[in-house]
């Protein structure tokens, strides 16, 4: 159970944490094919274009977060993560250098894992509507 | 001959799993067991799989609690009933990119994976689409690109673009673009290892959920009736589903859905002391059964 404020600081954070999700998801996207050798990874991909602009969303968002005590320390992995998958991002502004991206994105991903463990309401992985399960209390 | 055992091997489970997901249509129709397999394919002097499972220390608490999976148990017990361990898997072939067939990539130290490339280059056009799109990220764990970035850089990552042959001796690889996702693919296995098999199998991962994907709901008449869930199209699973099912002589019990519960019905099984069952579908010469 979390107090009114908290939830209300859930509902107006959980933005955040997805955008900088989806900017973790989409510089991993990038290195794996970069790593596998695909013709499409580039420091001019689209997904990367997005990512930048996306990681500049969720820094606007995390800086109006007013977390309450209970969610303090989500609050604080969160800005780390944030700071990890900034850097990871700057990275990718020069050549395609795997090592120097994916250390801090390995970083900031983990930040974002223990954000979630912090409080409820943040998911790292979309289960709504998977194939492999169906929330409980709607199969009925 | 037969070239290869191949085992379907149990690892959780969803007790009541609505038949509207794995059934195109069949809303309000109740709920049968979902089982959670992988399959492993021995023979030849290779040992593979198809898919791998989950991560229980990522997933499983969401999902047991939340999404009702039961009783998952790790690939070095369920592997281990059958007499081998992760690391003597050499090969794996992941149908598709969900988390819970590619979800456990780091049990498999030794493994050699095989990926279509169109499956991770359209999961990466679709993260660069904006936010109101996130129903097409479905399913995918960031996690496991981040691990396959290591597979590939460990030279353990063969992204294939379409069909590829032999890739064992008689193991083939079968692209089936924009059906269940963007680049999901079946394995098959002609267990004679003839060109023209007469003892071919089909491992559809989540092509077809069930047996009446594969024959409707009058196996005296039978029609193709496409699963709950395409991130491509049904038009373009009902045609990979003839595909299949012609690969196999039009012998339906030959293509194999991971999810399907009567499997049992069909072929030898046993239960282990875990709860999970290990269903045998063939034996290579001079194998000893692992469900007798």
């Amino acid at each position: 159970m979390v107090d009114d404020a908290t939830a209300t600081y859930i509902v107006d954070n959980q933005r955040c944490f997805e955008d900088l999700k989806q900017v973790a998801s989409q510089l991993a996207g990038l290195l794996v094919l970069a790593a596998a050798g695909s013709k499409e990874a580039s420091p001019h991909h689209p997904a990367l274009l997005r990512a930048r602009e996306l990681y500049r969303e969720a820094m606007d968002e995390m800086h109006r977060g007013r977390p309450t005590e209970r969610a303090r320390k989500h609050h604080e992995h969160v800005a780390k993560a944030a700071a990890m998958i900034g850097a990871a991002l700057r990275q990718t502004e020069g050549a395609f250098d795997l090592d120097r991206i994916l250390i801090p994105l390995r970083a900031g991903y983990a930040e974002l894992e223990r954000a979630a463990d912090a409080l409820p309401g943040f998911e790292m992985v979309s289960y709504e509507r998977a194939c492999c399960g169906q929330r409980l209390g709607q199969s009925k | 001959m037969t070239a290869y055992s191949l085992w379907v091997m149990e690892f959780a489970a969803v007790p009541n799993y609505p038949q509207s997901g794995l059934i195109y249509g069949m809303h309000n129709q109740g709920t049968r067991k979902l089982p959670y397999c992988y399959i492993v394919i021995k023979g030849q002097g290779h040992l593979a799989m198809v898919d791998v499972g989950y991560n229980h220390k990522a997933h499983g608490e969401v999902l047991a609690n939340t999404y009702g999976v039961r009783g998952w148990h790790p690939p070095r017990e369920v592997l281990g009933e059958i007499g081998i361990t992760p690391e003597d898997i050499g090969t794996v072939f992941i149908t598709h990119a969900h988390f819970d067939h590619m979800g456990n990539i780091e049990d498999f130290p030794n493994a050699t994976f095989y990926l279509q490339e169109r499956e991770l280059s359209k999961w990466v056009w679709t993260m660069s689409l904006p936010r109101r799109f996130r129903w097409l990220m479905l399913g995918i764990d960031p996690a496991d690109i981040l691990r396959a970035v290591d597979l590939a850089r460990q030279g353990r990552l063969v992204c294939v673009d379409g069909d590829r042959e032999n890739v064992l001796p008689g193991v083939d690889l079968h692209a089936a673009f924009d059906t269940h996702t963007w680049g999901s693919m079946y394995v098959t296995v002609r267990n004679d290892l003839a060109t023209n098999s007469e003892s071919s199998w089909v491992f559809c991962g989540d092509l077809a959920y069930t047996q009446e994907n594969l024959r409707g709901h009058d196996p005296k008449d039978p029609e193709y009736i496409p699963i709950g869930f395409a991130m491509g199209s049904q038009f373009n699973l009902i045609m990979k589903t003839e595909e299949m099912v012609k690969s196999v002589g039009g012998d339906i019990t030959h293509v194999v859905p991971p999810h399907e519960e009567r499997l049992k019905d069909l072929f030898p099984s046993r239960i282990t002391k875990a709860g999970l069952r290990i269903t045998e579908l063939a034996l290579a010469d001079g194998e000893k059964s692992q469900v007798h």
